[in-house]
């Protein structure tokens, strides 16, 4: 898998496509929003927030009522977090707050100050995060991608829980809608990556 | 490779590609379908100096001799970024290691639907690996001075046979580019093949396991603004003047039949979308458009409507032989509006200036993007360009362009970047839907059992006539009925076009997921009256078509068709040949609780010729399945007064993991030359396979989908 690894089509500064946005546009760095005419026009509440995601500080100016899916993504510019319904029913939005898998299109912005929030780009930094990633890979199991990355939040608290969890715990931990339809490879790559018979 | 496509290579796309230390050692031009009635339509409807011909694909070799294959063609989650670069790869004998892929930054992209990715292009794919293959030997030969038989190739390093020198395609790639590709290459005999059979793994899932696959919706450029739609709720409905532009929103843009609020975040643009109050004028018309009504001019139209001329199929005389059959049913079949439901909402990015215009898009249809920015922002097609991303699924819906208009409009509007994103509920409830169908099958047996005659007629709105694609008097939404594998002397199969305005378009399958589920229910009908079992008739009716026959066989045997099934559980079967491939599915059902229908077990078995990547082939049929699944028990969007029933996932319920039932699928493969699409054909035969089981389980015949309308909630 190593090698699969490596030929994920990213398009980095060597690339020939270079009009590619996965090129120019790479999520901005972490920033500081100015609190300009555009970013703040008039009747707009901002307040002046501090996160932790995914170990590193991010300060900035929000709404403290903006979901917290929404600061990640436009704010923070962490956009491997995904939108799918806003009404907490999908699980696409699924980061971890303190540990805990948690839907972020319902979470007010004010609710992750102090916390420590994990989103599917901090995933890499805890060893099962990267077996169940190599699990994912090696039983193929995204299609179009969309909802992995809550597939995967969720699916880390469960591994990190039970280390042999059965298909009941499994289908129970993950309620995500995938419209692809890849369940029956992603508890195939649950059950590899906890060294069960698959 | 045609002689326009190298003519063309040569003067533009050699160059946009050259750099980085990477050079273009071939160039090709991938299509639609070839010859059929999408690259017909496909070919009408695009402005004349955007028709495609032009090279969408490339295969360069890259400093540390790793080969990117890159081409225009959308990848959604079926493979087809792996699947064609294994052909290509194949060919230029590397190893799979050194293979990269993605989809190419060209508007000159071909359509991506009707399950032809594989089956138009492999071929395609296999020779321009084989001439990249090729004028690299020459080169290499070249600079040893010796014919290149002498030369041997072997993970992109080729071996002068005599002296045992070494170069590597990269090394020689310069020189190669300067030569002429062989027009005929040799070609791997299909014995020999490496990758091509094989379960490789997909090149674009590391990057959609730790968050950095690019989809549209994650498209972030400098200065961009954020805008939510806000469509009329009512179809056909327009804007009665531009509301007023609220507080913490930076413009309120007119879309005609929607309106844009642009905002400096997603949030705050929703937020001020979907609490915009908003004056529409609403045409009477609309009062037609409800469920009710559609429905019953739906019977009307089975009953006394004129059917399509010439009918689709006409084979001897259906009516005469149906009347004279010993055995004869007549059934009719309903079917509801379906939305598409890709994951990933609607959504697109666009820049519009005076003198340039880009868009940074999930959409199956690139050069319809290009298309469409040339027609709203007068540019000519050179200073458009078309940055195709990664799709959070497709479905058909992402061929269209009313989410691309709207952001070109916007950006055009604000003379800034614009991010224009669809709420979930606006992704729902605008929906271009599968056609809801009525399907009425007559079958005739003599009184040996044997079928006689099939005629099919099907009622439903055209997405070929709202396009303008089709004659007044043609047929549309006949896949699935018409070229059925039964042998019967009489068939027809006819069409009658509904008028209801509710927007329909290119549903995964299109008209075989409405017409297999009558078919292959009313075939069950037809055994049952005949005291058939529904495998054995399905047999005696297939013996003229061996290879249909071996994956209806394959799937019974899957299941264990022979042998009794548990207490409280039946077996139902059906089968569906469409887009060149053949399926089979047998089902296992029980009833937990009175009304509630289980799904415990389902055996698939599918030709589609040959298997590029069996994975992949069997990725699909679970996928197929399990969205068959979820749409027959629950799947419809109803209308009242104009208005979309659909949402959210709070009334558009979708099967979940715990709701899956064991899938196993059995690929059998009839060989290179019957190459099949894979992409749709697992929806069709789920359906009327759960149906069946359940006539068996319960002795009740569901003609009706959804089957459960009101179990359609679902709750965080």
């Amino acid at each position: 898998m190593e090698n699969s690894r490596k030929a994920a089509p990213r398009v980095g500064k060597n690339s020939r496509f270079g009009r590619m946005p996965h090129l120019r546009y790479r999520p901005s760095p972490p920033r500081s929003v100015p609190s300009d005419g555009d970013r703040n026009p008039r009747g707009y509440r901002m307040t002046a927030m501090s996160y932790n995601v995914n170990g590193k500080t991010y300060q900035f100016d929000a709404d403290p009522g903006m979901p917290l899916l929404w600061v990640i993504r436009d704010i923070i510019g962490l956009t491997g977090t995904k939108y799918g319904c806003g009404v907490e029913i999908c699980k696409a939005c699924t980061v971890w707050i303190d540990g805990s898998p948690e839907k972020s299109c319902d979470m007010n912005a004010s609710e992750g100050v102090g916390r420590k929030i994990t989103t599917i780009e901090g995933l890499s930094a805890t060893p099962v995060g990267v077996r169940l990633q190599k699990a994912f890979i090696d039983c193929q199991a995204p299609q179009c991608g969309y909802c992995q990355s809550g597939m995967l939040m969720a699916a880390a608290k469960l591994v990190t829980s039970k280390s042999k969890p059965t298909d009941t715990q499994i289908d129970s931990a993950l309620g995500n809608i995938c419209a692809c339809g890849t369940y029956p490879r992603v508890k195939q790559a649950i059950k590899s990556a906890t060294g069960q018979p698959t | 490779m045609s002689k326009r496509t190298e003519t063309k290579a040569g003067t533009v796309s050699r160059r946009a590609f050259l750099g980085g230390g990477a050079t273009v050692v071939a160039m090709f031009a991938l299509d639609a379908a070839p010859g059929s009635k999408m690259a017909r339509a496909i070919a009408a409807s695009l402005p004349a100096d955007t028709a495609g011909g032009a090279v969408n694909g490339w295969i360069l070799i890259n400093a540390d001799n790793s080969v990117s294959i890159a081409f225009g063609g959308a990848e959604m989650g079926q493979g087809i970024l792996t699947g064609l670069a294994q052909a290509a790869a194949e060919e230029l004998m590397v190893a799979w290691s050194q293979v990269r892929t993605q989809v190419a930054p060209t508007s000159q992209s071909y359509i991506t639907g009707g399950s032809f990715g594989i089956r138009a292009n492999f071929q395609k794919m296999r020779i321009a690996g084989a001439q990249a293959r090729g004028v690299l030997l020459a080169a290499a030969a070249a600079t040893w001075g010796v014919d290149a038989s002498a030369c041997t190739v072997s993970d992109g390093v080729i071996t002068n046979a005599v002296t045992s020198a070494t170069l590597t395609y990269a090394q020689v790639a310069k020189s190669a580019a300067a030569l002429t590709p062989p027009a005929a290459p040799t070609l791997t005999d299909a014995s020999k093949f490496r990758m091509v059979g094989r379960s490789m793994a997909r090149l674009d899932l590391p990057s959609k396991v730790d968050g950095s696959a690019v989809f549209g919706i994650d498209v972030r450029v400098p200065g961009m603004l954020y805008a939510a739609v806000k469509n009329c709720p009512t179809i056909g409905g327009t804007l009665a003047r531009t509301p007023a532009t609220p507080s913490g929103v930076i413009a309120v843009v007119p879309l005609g039949n929607a309106v844009a609020v642009v905002a400096s975040n997603t949030w705050a643009a929703f937020k001020a979308a979907s609490s915009l109050s908003v004056a529409w004028t609403i045409p009477t018309a609309a009062a037609q458009l409800t469920t009710s009504t559609i429905s019953s001019q739906a019977q009307t139209l089975m009953a006394t409507g004129t059917a399509g001329s010439p009918a689709a199929e006409r084979v001897g005389d259906a009516p005469g032989a149906y009347g004279a059959a010993t055995t004869r049913i007549e059934s009719t079949y309903q079917l509801p509006y379906l939305p598409h439901v890709c994951m990933e909402v609607l959504n697109c990015t666009a820049s519009v200036t005076p003198t340039s215009c880009e868009v940074w898009v999930p959409t199956q249809a690139a050069s319809w993007v290009q298309a469409t920015a040339m027609a709203i922002t007068g540019l000519p097609a050179s200073a458009v360009t078309v940055h195709p991303t990664l799709l959070g699924g497709g479905l058909g819906r992402k061929i269209e362009q009313d989410y691309v208009s709207q952001a070109i409009t916007v950006s055009k509007a604000v003379g800034k970047p614009v991010k224009l994103t669809w709420r979930r509920e606006e992704d729902l409830s605008h929906d271009q839907y599968r056609p809801m169908g009525l399907v009425r099958v007559r079958l005739g047996a003599d009184g040996g059992g044997r079928l006689t005659s099939i005629a099919t007629r099907t009622v439903a709105p055209s997405p070929l006539a709202q396009r303008g694609w089709m004659a007044p008097t043609g047929n549309d939404n006949v896949e699935g009925a018409e070229g059925l594998p039964y042998a019967a002397a009489n068939r027809l199969v006819e069409y009658v076009k509904h008028p209801a305005a509710v927007p329909v378009g290119f549903w995964r399958s299109v008209g075989n997921s409405i017409n297999c589920f009558a078919v292959e229910s009313a075939v069950d009908e037809l055994a049952v009256a005949l005291k058939q079992d529904p495998l054995a008739y399905r047999r005696s009716l297939l013996a003229g078509d061996p290879r249909t026959l071996a994956v209806l066989d394959r799937a019974a045997a899957d299941i264990g068709w022979s042998t009794v099934p548990a207490k409280g559980v039946a077996r139902g079967i059906a089968i569906s040949n469409g887009f060149g491939s053949i399926v089979a599915l047998a089902v296992e059902v029980s009833q937990p609780t009175v009304g509630v229908m289980k799904v415990n077990r389902v055996a698939c078995a599918v030709d589609c010729g040959l298997a590029v990547n069996p994975g992949q082939v069997e990725s699909q049929m679970q996928g197929g399945i399990i969205q068959g699944i979820g749409t027959a028990f629950w799947g419809q969007t109803t209308f009242s007064k104009g208005v979309a029933s659909s949402r959210n996932f709070s009334n558009t319920r979708m099967l979940l993991m715990k709701e899956t039932p064991s899938i196993t699928v059995s690929i059998l493969q009839s060989g290179l030359e019957s190459l099949g699409g894979i992409g749709e054909v697992a929806v069709p035969p789920t359906a009327p396979a759960l149906a069946n089981a359940w006539f068996k389980l319960t002795g009740t015949r569901m003609r009706s989908l959804p089957f459960f309308p009101g179990a359609n909630r679902m709750d965080d």
